[in-house]
């Protein structure tokens, strides 16, 4: 039996050219005419499994065409990877970071950051004409590989296998680590082992313990800091300059504070003016990581954030969010539930934890950049002791009048595992609303048992 | 053969709880300790009595545990938690504060949860992973002055320069003895075994350091009446293994039972939990940094990443304790969801098969159920280690021939 595939309708092509181009990192730009066309004709051929109808990994079969920056989120997701090669062909840098952690350095270095996630999607879509299940088969026995040579025991590999088979031109490992995760810190290491040695080593090292209260720390990961940069300019032949830092730190502060704003007007209104698909992609522009390429990520939050006003503005609902859903916020790394089938049950994501963290404060613009690039790091709420983290976290779910949580955490991530439950303890007794925490796999498809709780949380709220 | 000395420390460790308990009532402080860069000699300049906090081999416990930090944490952090939720264990019973270092970071979560839940009074030392920059030592020198100031704190006393000398060279000569009692159970025609010996070792974790060392030195004493002249060599008739891994806490003997059950004989190891941390710790400055900076030097944990294999300082040392012990096999001891052992698994396998020698991979945690697949594992490494002794044994008859 074929499968059924979505197409973008010819009807909203219109509107959708009157959205604004796409400006890149290098000055090219692509235009609204040239997006449409790549979502209408090439894409579809490239990878059928994106635009398959599939609700089991989210994929419905109607999309929120009204919003236009919905779409060129889309656009930047398919065509990561051949904008990967086409920046390695012309000699820039990339560098394996891990999530959660923005990536003000590698920019000021003029070096691509990418996190996990972003890895294993530049190596996904190599490979085109491939459906869902296709895809997931052959991630899967790629990931068999890297387990061989990691630990069966890894939440996730980081790419570690599309890296050390040199299918991927990623010239330096350079993750902040321990920081959210210590999978990643040895998974560092198992480069050392690999057949590619090519590929540069470096260990940012985030202390623990009150880490942002002790000038030493803060010191200390200056330091490592500078020395990552240091690391970065040896790939790249040039030099990063203090005043190229602070120059980063601007742009990305810029990214964050329209995040933070977008976030806010999302959640300042009754009627959600997206759905939680949506609103994750777009909010999560704020970090200017999510595409690899910080000035397209920049472009389209700018605009994003125009159109989120106006929806909130005429109370416009977001495309197939239920009447009055019940309110989610979703705790852990790495993690979300299958929003369409959440949002079929009568219920929203309103937030996130991961990747917001990092976003929703700014770094310091006056004095030692590095000093205040390290500061900022050693504060991300999410890295704070259990109470500081959980009490940042209410907040979150206060502003975002979420009425259930949900911690999740992957397969083998014990550095979150360990903490589900003290947090959603803290938060059960300070603000007394539902939660549970939810053990899933990173490299499995959305489980029918997944949802089932999921369905029955939302049930109970 | 047994040694007499063997018998009064097992004696003094029965008796030990009680005696903590009268040391409380006098005013003495218990702290319970757990990692493997928390500067010991510290906590005793400072007049606290050091107890470490290293219990396994329960999988009840572990159960308990899981219920505050997860099953996806390692089985003996669980365990950890699991004790002290329950707290009936007669050492944990009788801290009166903790201090942990951050070296493996599921320690550090085990501290955070112990912290929360039973509302332990916990002291974290923070441990770099580039350990081997000298901004990183820099940043572990502050790092060791704020743990000494909150201990002070707890001591309500600074800490004198003349008693952690005199600590210093107590646990110097502890390490030393230990050294030189070590050497006895890889010998030919031993006298006392490496299972004696290890628990020898972790009795120390627990007793008066004062005692223990005089109890090191009696045992010292003793082996030296019946071997005077310890040799280690490789060729005894033995498969002789030696233990690398996760480490194995007092409580857990499983794996160490099932190898001497199948006939392997045990004579080194570079656990955390035995000889390891004893080695090469050379304090050249009396104070809190110069002590802590000492512990980092040693031969690292294997939570902290280094990031060049040809001149990984755990590498070198492994291989020169199996050089110095003549092991002809790894038995390399990974627990569950110990992710700074396991990750390195195969690649300990790899470098080491260059050098030609075997490693078995045992994964195992606390629970009974895997004993005779771990049985089966084991007695085929050692036959096949005895075999292959065997033939070149024979190889070399040949060519002597």
């Amino acid at each position: 039996m074929g499968k059924q595939l979505f197409r973008y309708s010819e009807e909203h092509k219109e509107k959708f050219l009157e959205s604004e181009n796409i400006t890149f990192n290098d000055g090219s730009v692509v235009t609204s005419e040239e997006i449409w066309h790549y979502l209408t004709v090439e894409g579809p051929k490239k990878y059928p499994g994106s635009f398959e109808v599939n609700l089991y990994q989210g994929n419905r079969n109607s999309r929120d065409e009204t919003l236009p920056t919905s779409l060129k989120t889309h656009y930047l997701g398919l065509t990561f990877s051949d904008r990967m090669e086409k920046a390695k062909d012309r000699g820039k840098s990339i560098a394996f970071i891990q999530g959660g952690q923005a990536v003000d350095p590698y920019t000021a270095a003029d070096t691509i950051a990418l996190r996990p996630g972003l890895v294993n999607q530049w190596n996904r879509d190599l490979v085109h004409g491939n459906d869902i299940n296709k895809e997931f088969l052959r991630r899967k026995e790629l990931k068999e590989k890297a387990f061989h040579d990691m630990s069966f025991e890894a939440c996730q590999t980081g790419g570690y296998e599309h890296i050390q088979a040199g299918n991927l031109r990623v010239d330096v490992i350079a993750p902040f680590t321990v920081l959210r995760c210590s999978d990643v810190s040895y998974g560092v290491e198992a480069h050392r082992h690999g057949p590619n040695k090519n590929v540069k080593l470096i260990n940012v090292d985030y202390p623990l313990r009150h880490q942002a209260d002790k000038p030493w720390a803060i010191e200390y990961f200056a330091q490592n800091l500078r020395k990552l940069v240091g690391t970065l300019d040896e790939v790249t032949g040039r030099t990063t300059s203090e005043e190229d830092l602070l120059a980063s730190i601007k742009l990305h502060n810029e990214g964050r504070r329209l995040g933070t704003e977008l976030s806010e007007l999302w959640w300042s209104t009754d009627v959600p003016p997206t759905n939680s698909a949506d609103r994750a992609s777009l909010v999560g522009l704020g970090n200017l990581d999510n595409h690899g390429d910080v000035r397209a990520s920049l472009s389209v939050l700018k605009e994003a954030k125009k159109f989120i006003a106006e929806r909130v503005k005429n109370g416009v609902k977001g495309h197939a969010v239920p009447d009055n859903p019940k309110r989610i916020f979703i705790l852990g790394s790495c993690v979300g539930i299958n929003t369409a089938r959440s949002e079929d049950s009568g219920a929203i994501v309103v937030g996130k934890d991961d990747q917001w963290s990092h976003c929703s404060t700014l770094v310091e613009e006056e004095g030692d950049p590095f000093y205040n690039l390290a500061k900022y790091t050693l504060e991300y709420p999410y890295e704070q002791s259990i109470e500081k983290r959980a009490q940042w976290t209410i907040e979150q779910i206060k502003k975002s009048r979420a009425d259930g949580v949900i911690f999740i955490h992957n397969w083998g991530c014990n550095t979150q595992a360990a903490v589900a439950r003290p947090i959603l303890d803290v938060i059960k007794r300070e603000i007394g609303i539902p939660t549970y925490i939810q053990e899933r796999d990173l490299h499995g498809l959305q489980h029918e048992q997944e949802q089932n709780r999921v369905n029955a949380f939302i049930e109970m709220l | 053969m047994s040694i007499k000395t063997l018998e009064k420390v097992r004696k003094r460790l029965e008796e030990r709880p009680e005696e903590l308990k009268r040391a409380r009532e006098d005013g003495r402080k218990v702290v319970g300790w757990v990692g493997y860069n928390v500067p010991e000699e510290i906590i005793h300049a400072l007049g606290f009595i050091p107890v470490r906090i290293a219990v396994g081999g329960d999988d009840r416990l572990v159960e308990v545990g899981a219920r505050y930090a997860s099953s996806k944490t390692c089985v003996f952090i669980r365990e950890i938690v699991g004790a002290f939720a329950e707290n009936q264990d007669p050492f944990i019973q009788q801290t009166d504060f903790l201090a942990f270092d951050a070296t493996c970071l599921q320690n550090y979560r085990a501290a955070e949860v112990i912290e929360y839940f039973f509302k332990k009074d916990v002291v974290v030392l923070g441990v770099p992973r580039n350990f081997d920059w000298d901004e990183a030592k820099q940043y572990f020198a502050h790092e060791a002055n704020e743990f000494t100031r909150l201990l002070e704190e707890r001591a309500e006393a600074p800490l004198d320069a003349s008693r952690l000398a005199e600590s210093v060279a107590l646990y110097n000569d502890i390490r030393k003895t230990l050294k030189s009692i070590y050497v006895f159970q890889a010998a030919k025609d031993n006298v006392i075994s490496w299972e004696e010996v290890y628990d020898l070792i972790q009795a120390g974790e627990l007793l008066d350091k004062q005692e223990y060392l005089s109890l090191l030195q009696q045992t010292l004493a003793e082996l030296q009446e019946l071997q005077q002249n310890p040799v280690i060599e490789g060729d005894d008739g033995n498969s002789r293994l030696f233990i690398s891994g996760s480490l194995i806490p007092r409580g857990d003997r499983k794996l160490i039972g099932i190898i001497k059950s199948v006939g392997g004989r045990i004579v080194g190891d570079d656990l955390w939990s035995g000889i390891l941390p004893h080695l090469d710790l050379d304090i050249k400055e009396i104070s809190p940094a110069g002590v802590a900076l000492a512990y980092l030097n040693r031969t690292p944990h294997a939570a902290l990443p280094y990031l060049d294999l040809a001149s990984d300082k755990r590498l070198k040392k492994l291989h020169e304790l199996l050089s110095e012990s003549k092991a002809q096999g790894v038995i390399y001891h990974t627990l569950r969801y110990c992710d700074p052992f396991t990750f390195k698994a195969k690649e300990t396998k790899n470098v080491l098969a260059k050098s030609g020698i075997p490693l078995l991979e045992i994964h195992t945690e606390y629970a009974g159920s895997d004993y005779e697949a771990m049985k089966t594992r084991v007695e085929a490494f050692v036959e096949m280690i005895k075999i292959k002794s065997e033939i070149t044994e024979e190889e070399g008859v040949l060519a002597d021939a």
